[in-house]
């Protein structure tokens, strides 16, 4: 190329792309359902279906076993975060009985460039995360339940999740074990 | 430093504009729009004298006793005019060039917001507020 | 940064909501959603990528740098081959698109491939729309995982 210019950077703009690819599906979700909340569950259940798939791509590139405990659990939705999505949530506040904690976002690369309309104030705009989070600890049976708690798009200082266990789930067969 | 920011689409027409002094805000639409024959005349130029116009930032373009008027224009058609008052003469070339590159900066952010429709006027506020800081201060 | 197989992971899940979206609506499988996503994807991100870059003196060298530039950023590699007849017609061949390289390449899948190439028409369409280039842009999947994209300038 003779052209003067920066070259893209592919990695850059993947990243981008799938940020605005989220912003484009979150707008056509708000015309697709009338009532906010609809758009908050659709948004989980889609992270649902890509956690279940996800938790796979995770296990085949970490090796990471089994956890021995939640805050293992813990620990490794942190590094999935940071695989997947390049940002290091912080681990905070645990519960008492270590069976629920908080994940804390400075930087959040799916709303980058958001800003919510006033009529926008009860979307959940990163809600598939939480979807994803579910799904996969559901595969290496967890059931989890995982909710916004605060969101610097409404003018929180910080983005937190709340990750709390329900229970085991017995009856699957471990993936990749007998 | 500068008087006067303006945002104006592909179709030419306004999609904002923000006045360090709000009472002169109709003086300067027209002083914009006058500016956007320039901006056309440059631009229609481009095939003949390449070189210089490749340059998304087209320098001045025009002047009067009063205001000296910059323009910048975007690979996607986006015009952004800025009025500087000609009384301001320690004002360089390249200030004016960062001022720009923050606007498109600024701009690209708005149209990457999912909840802006593009081709309508700018209402964030963000957006407004850090055009107003660097009217004032170029920060 | 998000990781590119991130970006994959949205990419197969749109495709399975839009499909069940138009399911329930007992319509004929409608791909129209899935190219409006890419279309919007499109005409933002090449706001982002056109910054630095100088201006585009005419149509060619404004579908030398999507075909070229942007292509290869967006899919991690060049496309194989890129033909015009110079009439506003482009032709761009990937002889292993992203997203059918993980589908199988027997022929059972070659009936849903149209599913997986929808959203990067749009993204192309997308990018061209807001470069001021009207366009319309179809692919053609004749044996996987290679793929073709046809770009048609509309000049009216």
């Amino acid at each position: 190329m003779s052209r003067q210019g920066t070259r893209l950077d592919s990695k850059k703009v993947n990243s981008e792309l799938f940020t605005l690819t989220y912003g484009a599906l979150v707008s056509q979700l708000m015309k697709d359902y009338e009532n906010v909340e609809d758009v908050n569950k659709q948004l989980e259940r889609m992270g649902y279906n890509i956690g279940i798939r996800l938790i796979e791509d995770f296990l085949a590139r970490t090796g990471c076993g089994r956890c021995y405990d939640f805050r293992d659990t813990a620990e490794k939705i942190q590094m999935a975060f940071r695989i997947y999505l390049g940002v290091s949530p912080t681990v905070a506040n645990w519960s008492p009985a270590a069976d629920e904690f908080s994940l804390q976002f400075e930087t959040n690369p799916l709303t980058e460039f958001v800003e919510l309309p006033d009529h926008c104030l009860n979307l959940k705009y990163a809600n598939m995360l939480t979807g994803v989070i579910r799904g996969a600890c559901e595969m290496v049976q967890m059931e989890v339940s995982a909710y916004f708690v605060q969101d610097q798009l409404k003018g929180d200082n910080v983005t937190e999740i709340r990750v709390k266990f329900i229970k085991r789930l017995e009856d699957a067969i471990p993936a990749g074990e007998d | 430093m500068a008087v006067c920011v303006a945002v104006i689409g592909k179709d030419n027409s306004p999609k904002f504009i923000s006045c360090l002094n709000p009472e002169l805000e109709l003086q300067f639409h027209y002083k914009v729009h006058t500016s956007l024959d320039v901006v056309e005349e440059k631009l229609s130029s481009a095939g003949i004298n390449t070189g210089d116009v490749r340059e998304l930032y087209l320098g001045l373009l025009y002047s009067t006793e009063e205001h000296k008027i910059f323009g910048y224009v975007t690979n996607t058609k986006i015009k952004f005019i800025v009025v500087v008052e000609s009384a301001n003469t320690l004002l360089r070339d390249n200030e004016v060039r960062t001022m720009f590159r923050r606007l498109h900066n600024l701009y690209t952010d708005v149209v990457c917001n999912p909840f802006y429709i593009p081709g309508d006027p700018i209402t964030s506020k963000n957006f407004d507020d850090t055009v107003k800081s660097i009217m004032v201060n170029n920060i | 940064m998000a990781d590119e197989v991130s970006f994959e992971f949205l990419h197969t899940e749109l495709v399975s909501y839009v499909l069940s979206s138009t399911e329930k609506d007992k319509k004929p499988c409608d791909l129209s959603t899935l190219e409006y996503i890419g279309f919007s994807a499109g005409y933002r991100i090449i706001e982002r990528q056109t910054k630095e870059w100088p201006r585009f003196k005419d149509e060619l060298e404004t579908m030398k740098f999507i075909c070229t530039d942007f292509w290869t950023s967006i899919n991690k590699k060049p496309v194989d081959n890129l033909r015009t007849n110079h009439q506003g017609v482009y032709v761009l061949q990937d002889n292993a698109f992203r997203f059918l390289t993980r589908l199988s390449n027997s022929r059972q899948y070659l009936e849903v491939a149209p599913r997986y190439v929808a959203f990067t028409c749009g993204l192309i369409r997308g990018a061209l729309a807001n470069l001021g280039i009207n366009s319309m842009v179809t692919a053609e999947v004749q044996s996987m995982p290679a793929c073709r994209f046809h770009i048609q300038v509309q000049r009216t």
